[in-house]
């Protein structure tokens, strides 16, 4: 149904570039996606992948600190940028006059950052880091529900088994040559895909991107990742653990290893999770939200992670006096019963990703990141038209097939919040 | 190596391209026969649409000792129809892959789905049957209202919310509706039964004054046949618009100290009422609190964060409501930092109000809401809800036509006499959530005002 142009050019730096014409709205977006996340971290360094993407807006050999932000707000434009297992995006979305600028900015970090890095900058950006720490998991409820996850689902010595914002004690340790040996390894042509994505033309868009980026030289092939990544796609057991913290409710998280987004596999695990827990009339909000009355919300995911295994999560939050426990055997009966899962729940499942995928990519800044994902992962950006198309083949045996693999008691990890407690 | 080998500067800033026109989508209008205001714009591109219901049914009108009534009546539209069970109905939405949410604000609450196009019609008609007979079922309405206490006791642990509710509470006088948290209380919800859900329902949802706005990949013709039915058996009188009298609890700074024993940060948040968005200042005050807090690169961001290393984050802004909201500082830091960053928040609110901002900040500012105006109207919903507060505002249909000469008209004296109208860094209420014992001294110190201790629990629960 889905008709997204996506055109590939690869630079001889190694720089892969998608481009992606639509000139509904005179706006522009650039995506650029690294492959290099927390996953790439060595022991002593977790959490530095995030913190080098902080010092990615610190400025570089022609753009000083502050001026990548004030440059692209003064265009009218927004920006950020993101740090996740497998990798770390950039992206702006500019008024369409405006590309060069953007484009501009991209080439000039990616080739000429080390020269403006500071300690002063460092030390600044790693405080903030840690605010943002403090204020996304220690002040918050359940804010530290994805660090104790992972470490129950990955063992240690897995790329995943540290979370995204890692250590505090690691960034402390951090220096400025990390700072140039993280840049110099990861943050390469070679490693990299740049999206546009809007009102622009293509010649131009490739002359500008030539230009820009053509210079910087290729690296060095990139190093393996490093821990052990190659892992059984189950747990092999059930392992628990259970907090008292401040939290107002009871809550009761599960998790499971999956195959790989670039599976065909995971598709099953897509479909299974949105049967579960996507709308009112899902599996989890049917039974555990409205019929059981147990749980006032819940919540399914599957995280598309690449490094050999991904991970299949839900939680349930329940009521003052739930006893988690009821939480907990609610939710396993609900997993296993998926094997009797029926068409027309698949189906209604499928329409409900399928009208928040359209609607997610009438932003030409969400287009371009799923382009380069696509990309990314892969090499095959027009796979954007066709990702709803996949799970329609998924079959109800397909789905039997999952919930028998990876759904069972083998493959479980069960964290548990009750109130009570210090923090 | 500042200049390349292609003949270019690369330590020169690209000059901008060639500008491209942008409009905001055409829109028609259509007054119904039954008093329901029909607003489609057409985007032709991606085939979906997104269509909302605004409902002349804020929190504002409800009174206090049944706050939170709106918003629970908003929720417990899922409970059901005359004809579909809430499970039934919940399946007859998502089969055609219709995402639909009531949210109640202050002014409105606002209906809204999203669909692919060629499923507006299913979509329109299961709107207008939950809205227009809606059964709130008993069973379905308790946990509902179960629910949403829930809700409420998980604002109350959560310190962003926490704090949130504090400063609503400190900066309005009590009566002033917005004092209090839209959802409301344990006390002013446990009690209400479905009833006056029901109730609420049939006198505020009405189709005289309510308007439907739909964007997206449509037929407008088609859109306002569809509309015809919506709540056409509700005829009569619209609503009449609540009256506000907005007064501040107090205009003496003071500190209000909520106390989180062992809390790592504190949350905070320091304000007082600000201005309506009918104001004449609203163009003035976009600029002047974009230079301020409004933006990355704004004062306030780049003294506590890319100075100051104390928080992720911090922003300003003005509530611009019906009636005068909030305007508010918001961030969260460390606790050993938290009176420096207090200090450093009031001395960027003082300097602006004092000196004004700059040339060259204000022509900064101006350039970021001109600029950035075509890319918050990318989307089908982005544009529907801008329209709905055309609606809300009862602003003219071409209000949008002329949005951008307004912002670029504003000049650095009008911002400064703007702010200074607006911003009274004397009248402050401080609040911040933290723990007391690390906090209540150094924020003494400061000499901002005295300083009370409360216990979250006693002053909001």
């Amino acid at each position: 149904m889905l008709s997204i142009p996506a055109h590939r050019h690869t630079l001889d730096n190694g720089l892969r570039v998608v481009l992606s014409r639509d000139s509904a709205a005179p706006v522009v977006a650039v995506n650029l996606w690294y492959g290099v996340g927390s996953r790439n971290e060595r022991t002593g360094r977790t959490g530095f992948a995030h913190l080098f993407e902080h010092m990615m807006f610190q400025g570089s050999a022609h753009v000083p600190k502050n001026q990548h932000f004030e440059l692209i707000e003064r265009a009218g434009g927004s920006l950020n940028g993101s740090t996740w297992f497998d990798r770390t995006n950039y992206f702006e979305t500019v008024p369409a006059h405006h590309l060069e600028l953007a484009l501009w900015l991209e080439a000039d970090r990616m080739g000429w950052l080390l020269p403006a890095m500071t300690q002063e900058k460092l030390d600044n950006q790693r405080d903030v880091v840690k605010n943002e720490k403090k204020w996304r998991y220690d002040n918050q409820p359940y804010g530290d529900w994805d660090e104790r996850l992972q470490a129950l689902v990955f063992p240690e010595g897995h790329p995943y088994h540290h979370s995204v914002i890692g250590s505090m004690e690691d960034l402390d340790a951090a220096d400025l040559d990390d700072v140039a040996q993280f840049f110099r390894t990861y943050y390469v042509p070679n490693n990299a895909v740049l999206t546009v994505c809007g009102d622009f033309e293509e010649d131009h868009a490739l002359t500008l991107i030539d230009r820009l980026f053509g210079e910087i030289p290729a690296g060095d092939p990139l190093p393996p990742i490093l821990g052990d990544w190659d892992i059984p796609l189950r747990i092999g057991t059930t392992v628990r653990e259970r907090v008292e913290a401040k939290v107002p409710l009871p809550r009761v998280y599960m998790a499971g290893r999956v195959p790989p987004y670039t599976s065909d596999a995971f598709y099953p695990a897509y479909v299974a999770s949105a049967l579960l827990g996507t709308g009112r009339a899902s599996r989890l909000y049917s039974s555990l939200v409205r019929e059981k009355k147990i749980a006032k919300d819940i919540v399914t995911y599957t995280f598309p992670l690449v490094t050999g295994t991904s991970i299949f999560l839900l939680w349930a939050t329940g009521y003052p006096g739930t006893e988690p426990a009821a939480l907990e055997q609610a939710l396993v009966t609900e997993l296993q019963a998926v094997d009797g899962v029926r068409q027309e729940e698949v189906d209604r499942a499928i329409a409900l990703i399928e009208t928040s995928f359209v609607k997610d990519i009438e932003q030409v800044g969400e287009r371009a990141d799923l382009l380069s994902m696509y990309e990314t992962f892969f090499g095959e950006p027009e796979r954007i038209n066709t990702e709803i198309e996949r799970l329609r083949e998924v079959t109800l045996d397909d789905l039997r097939d999952f919930a028998g693999h990876h759904l069972g008691e083998d493959n479980r990890a069960i964290l548990t919040y009750v109130p009570g407690g210090g923090q | 190596m500042s200049v390349a080998s292609h003949g270019f500067d690369r330590a020169t800033v690209p000059l901008p391209g060639e500008i491209r026109q942008f409009d905001f989508p055409q829109v028609r209008s259509f007054d119904l026969d039954t008093g329901l205001s029909v607003r489609v714009a057409r985007m032709p591109g991606l085939p979906v649409v997104s269509a909302s219901l605004i409902l002349e049914a804020g929190e504002t009108g409800v009174p206090a000792d049944r706050a939170g009534l709106a918003v629970l009546t908003g929720d417990a539209l899922q409970a059901g129809t005359a004809r579909r069970s809430g499970a039934e109905l919940a399946e007859a939405l998502e089969r055609v892959g219709v995402g639909l949410a009531a949210a109640t604000g202050w002014d409105a609450t606002t209906v809204s789905l999203g669909c692919l196009s060629e499923r507006l019609v299913d979509a329109v008609e299961l709107m207008a049957e939950v809205v227009g007979e809606a059964s709130f079922e008993k069973e379905e309405f308790t946990r509902i209202r179960q629910q949403r206490l829930a809700t409420i006791q998980q604002r109350l642990m959560d310190p962003r919310r926490l704090a949130d509710d504090a400063a609503a509470h400190f900066i309005f006088a009590d009566g002033v509706a917005y004092s209090r948290s839209a959802g409301g209380t344990r006390a002013s919800i446990g009690g209400v039964e479905r009833e006056q859900a029901a109730e609420y329902a049939a006198s505020h949802y009405r189709p005289a004054g309510a308007g439907l706005v739909v964007a997206g990949d449509v037929d407008p013709d088609a859109v306002a046949r569809l509309a015809g039915p919506l709540l056409a058996h509700r005829g009569g009188e619209g609503v009449a618009r609540p009256a506000l009298v907005v007064e501040p609890r107090s205009r003496e700074r003071a500190v209000h100290l909520l106390h989180r024993p062992g809390a790592v940060q504190s949350e905070i948040r320091i304000g007082h009422v600000g201005v309506a968005r009918s104001s004449d200042d609203f163009f003035a005050l976009s600029v002047l609190n974009t230079v301020l807090g409004g933006a990355f690169t704004s004062r306030l961001n780049l003294n506590l964060r890319e100075r100051n290393g104390f928080t992720y984050g911090v922003r300003s802004s003005f509530g611009f409501r019906r009636h005068p909201g909030p305007f508010r500082v918001a961030t969260a830091v460390a606790t050993e930092v938290t009176a420096d960053a207090v200090r450093e928040a009031m001395s960027e609110l003082d300097g602006i109000v004092r000196d004004g901002p700059t040339d060259a900040e204000v022509q900064a500012a101006r350039d970021y809401i001109v600029g950035v105006f075509p890319l918050r109207l990318e989307t089908t919903g982005q544009v529907a809800s801008r329209i709905a507060d055309l609606i809300v505002h009862r602003f003219p249909d071409d209000y949008y036509a002329t949005y951008r000469d307004r912002v670029a008209a504003v000049t650095t004296a009008d911002a400064t006499d703007a702010g200074r109208r607006a911003i009274r860094p004397e009248e402050m209420a401080v609040v911040v959530v933290g723990d007391a014992d690390a906090l209540r001294r150094p924020l003494e110190a400061l000499e901002l005002g005295p300083v009370q201790v409360h216990d979250p629990e006693v002053l909001l629960g």
